[in-house]
């Protein structure tokens, strides 16, 4: 198990903080709109890849820029700081909105990816099953919907929400209403997927009050060749609430 | 010296029947139903407001306010340029006050059309306020509070670009694209109406208003905030070249007149009440959407809120705001003093508030005009005391 190193790096003016643990083939995860999960989780993956945990701008410890509006001003970005890190081609996973962005990067750049794991993304339209509109959600009540089991989720938690808690939560938010207040949902996005031409696995709980499960079904649609996985008794962070689906992610990509 | 003193008469017309099991809902803006809506009883209540607000006229005021709010029993006025278009033909001399429409929830163009016509209309009368808009007009309307600032910034550069330049002209903004900016009818007043921006006073407001010379309406703050924002104004105005002048500072103020001082308060009192806990209610979330406010602000009010216990506390908020209700004297030289404190003439009255009747409304307007504003008229100069103290 490696220990990740905490690295800055200024990406095009945006300070861009990047954790790095494990050597082996390189591993890019994408984390959601909020930053609560933290990635020791991904340390699972580090005695076989080198796995490199970005901070994307807006949120964690990496620096702000109001003028990204739009998820394609993330994949720029990531082009830019992949560029920097000389890392040609690299496994991708992604949760949530950042399942959405690495759907969205593998769907323009498919072959810089030797494999895509999406946990839980976001990005479908689906007037059945839609996403719950997590921008109107009241703050205090995010954190029981993300997990199916809390506890899991408390000890990430301040016992009672501090100021500096709240202010971080509230950054966040603000940097995902920059990107969707007005359009949720880009009606474009899956017009693209089947550009993805890497194996890719997608892993769900089959208990998620975010993102609901059902989605899997449209994913099948537009990637028809994904390995889904759908887990029993979790909720939206599947990683954090099931060790064994991000021991299903390194056998995949291993 | 200072120049004559200006009363207006500001009103919400909120829609005063409040359903019995209104307390269980936390806030009564944004997600409070429009099934308790009944339009039966809103026309009652336009007709009743717009008499109060032509009263206003016939009495002396020499301006009467009207603003904009959504999805709420606090306000009738998700359209108030409608308001005034109907006020205009029944008034004479009142100033009419769009204090206003958040230009981010109105294409500019028709904002600088709607305003001229105002303009026109009522031989040039208008004064218009540029508010960003509550938290909770953005969760009611299709506009980002994340982009808020920036294009309420690009928003008032359009209008004023359409009041002062012979059209057509071009503007290619990060908002806005318009490719014959050219809107008639153009206001009477020249170069435009007078310009307020009207807010809580968050710094960048302050620098909106100090960079374009308006005035600045600050509301809901406290008298000492009040008097920090002023000065921070004129600093901040003088750094680009402006003077403000005190009547382009407005004091926002609630006051009630009555006979004796037990009467008063025991006829206004419970009105008072109503508005801050229950028309006012609305939750931490609806006041700041994410990217509404800068992280610092919002750290800045998520304390100030923690700090904010028990309820309704009427000595605690006499003490804090523009509140004076009493006698014809006490509401008199409260005003003289605030007037004084803030180095303003500008009064800005709320003459109504929550479920208060008519005719305490038409009470109030009276004895302000006829027996408190001919104290305060009488002043020649800023500091001078008036004969009943």
């Amino acid at each position: 198990m490696g220990k990740f190193q905490r690295e800055t790096l200024t990406v095009d003016g945006v300070k861009t903080v990047v954790y790095t643990a494990g050597s082996g083939e390189p591993l890019v995860f994408f984390h959601g709109a909020g930053t609560v999960d933290g990635h020791d989780f991904a340390e699972a993956w580090t005695d076989k890849f080198k796995v490199i945990v970005p901070y994307h701008p807006g949120f964690g410890e990496s620096g702000d820029d109001p003028t990204f509006t739009d998820l394609h001003d993330y994949v720029m970005h990531y082009l830019e700081l992949f560029d920097m890190m000389k890392l040609d081609r690299f496994n991708l996973v992604g949760l949530s909105l950042g399942g959405y962005l690495a759907a969205k990067f593998a769907s323009e750049h498919s072959h810089r990816i030797r494999k895509l794991a999406l946990i839980a993304p976001a990005g479908i339209l689906d007037d059945q099953h839609p996403m719950a509109d997590i921008l109107a959600i009241p703050g205090e009540q995010i954190p029981g919907m993300l997990v199916s089991n809390f506890d899991v989720l408390k000890k990430r938690l301040p016992e009672k929400p501090d100021l500096d808690f709240i202010g971080d939560r509230y950054r966040e938010a603000t940097t995902t209403a920059r990107l969707l207040w007005e359009h949720p949902i880009d009606p474009k996005f899956t017009r693209h997927l089947r550009r993805i031409t890497v194996p890719t696995m997608i892993l769900w709980g089959d208990e998620d009050k975010l993102i609901p499960v059902q989605q899997t079904e449209t994913w099948r649609k537009f990637l028809p060749k994904a390995d889904i996985q759908v887990f029993k008794g979790a909720g939206h962070l599947v990683h954090l609430e099931k060790p064994e689906a991000v021991a299903a992610i390194g056998k995949f990509l291993g | 010296m200072m120049s004559a003193l200006r009363f207006n008469s500001m009103h919400f017309m909120p829609y005063a029947h409040l359903p019995a099991n209104q307390k269980d809902h936390k806030s009564l803006w944004v997600d409070f139903s429009n099934k308790h809506y009944d339009p039966d009883k809103g026309h009652d209540l336009y007709q009743r407001y717009l008499k109060e607000l032509v009263l206003a006229d016939q009495l002396g005021f020499d301006a009467v306010v009207v603003n904009e709010h959504h999805n709420t029993v606090y306000s009738m006025m998700p359209a108030p340029n409608l308001i005034a278009a109907a006020i205009i033909p029944q008034t004479k001399n009142v100033r009419i006050c769009v204090w206003g429409t958040p230009p981010n929830l109105m294409m500019p163009n028709r904002l600088a059309e709607e305003y001229a016509m105002l303009d026109v209309m009522s031989g040039g009368r208008l004064e218009v306020a540029f508010p960003l808009g509550t938290g909770m007009e953005y969760w009611a309307n299709p506009a980002n509070p994340a982009t808020a600032r920036d294009r309420f910034k690009e928003s008032l550069k359009i209008i004023l670009q359409a009041w002062h330049e012979d059209g057509p002209t071009k503007h290619f903004g990060q908002h806005y694209t318009y490719r014959f900016l050219n809107p008639w009818p153009r206001p009477m007043q020249k170069p435009n109406p007078p310009c307020y921006i009207v807010g809580t006073g968050s710094p960048e407001t302050i620098e909106i208003a100090a960079q374009l010379g308006f005035g600045y309406a600050s509301v809901f703050v406290t008298k000492a905030r009040a008097k920090e924002l002023n000065e921070s104004l004129r600093e901040r105005a003088a750094h680009y070249g402006f003077t403000i002048r005190p009547e382009q500072l407005p004091i926002l103020n609630f006051v009630y007149v009555a006979e004796t001082q037990e009467r008063a308060e025991q006829e206004y009192i419970p009105h008072l009440q109503r508005f801050f806990e229950d028309y006012l209610r609305t939750s931490p979330q609806y006041l700041a959407p994410p990217g509404y406010l800068s992280v610092d602000q919002l750290k800045v009010r998520a304390a100030a809120a923690d700090k904010m216990h028990g309820g309704f506390n009427f000595e605690m908020l006499n003490q804090a705001f523009f509140i004076s209700v009493g006698t014809p004297e006490k509401v008199a030289n409260d005003m003289g003093s605030w007037c004084d404190e803030m180095q303003t003439t500008h009064l800005n009255c709320v003459t109504h508030v929550a479920d208060m009747p008519h005719w305490k409304a038409v009470k109030n307007l009276t004895l302000l005009a006829e027996e408190v504003f001919p104290r305060l008229r009488s002043r020649t100069g800023a500091g001078q005391r008036i004969a009943a103290e």
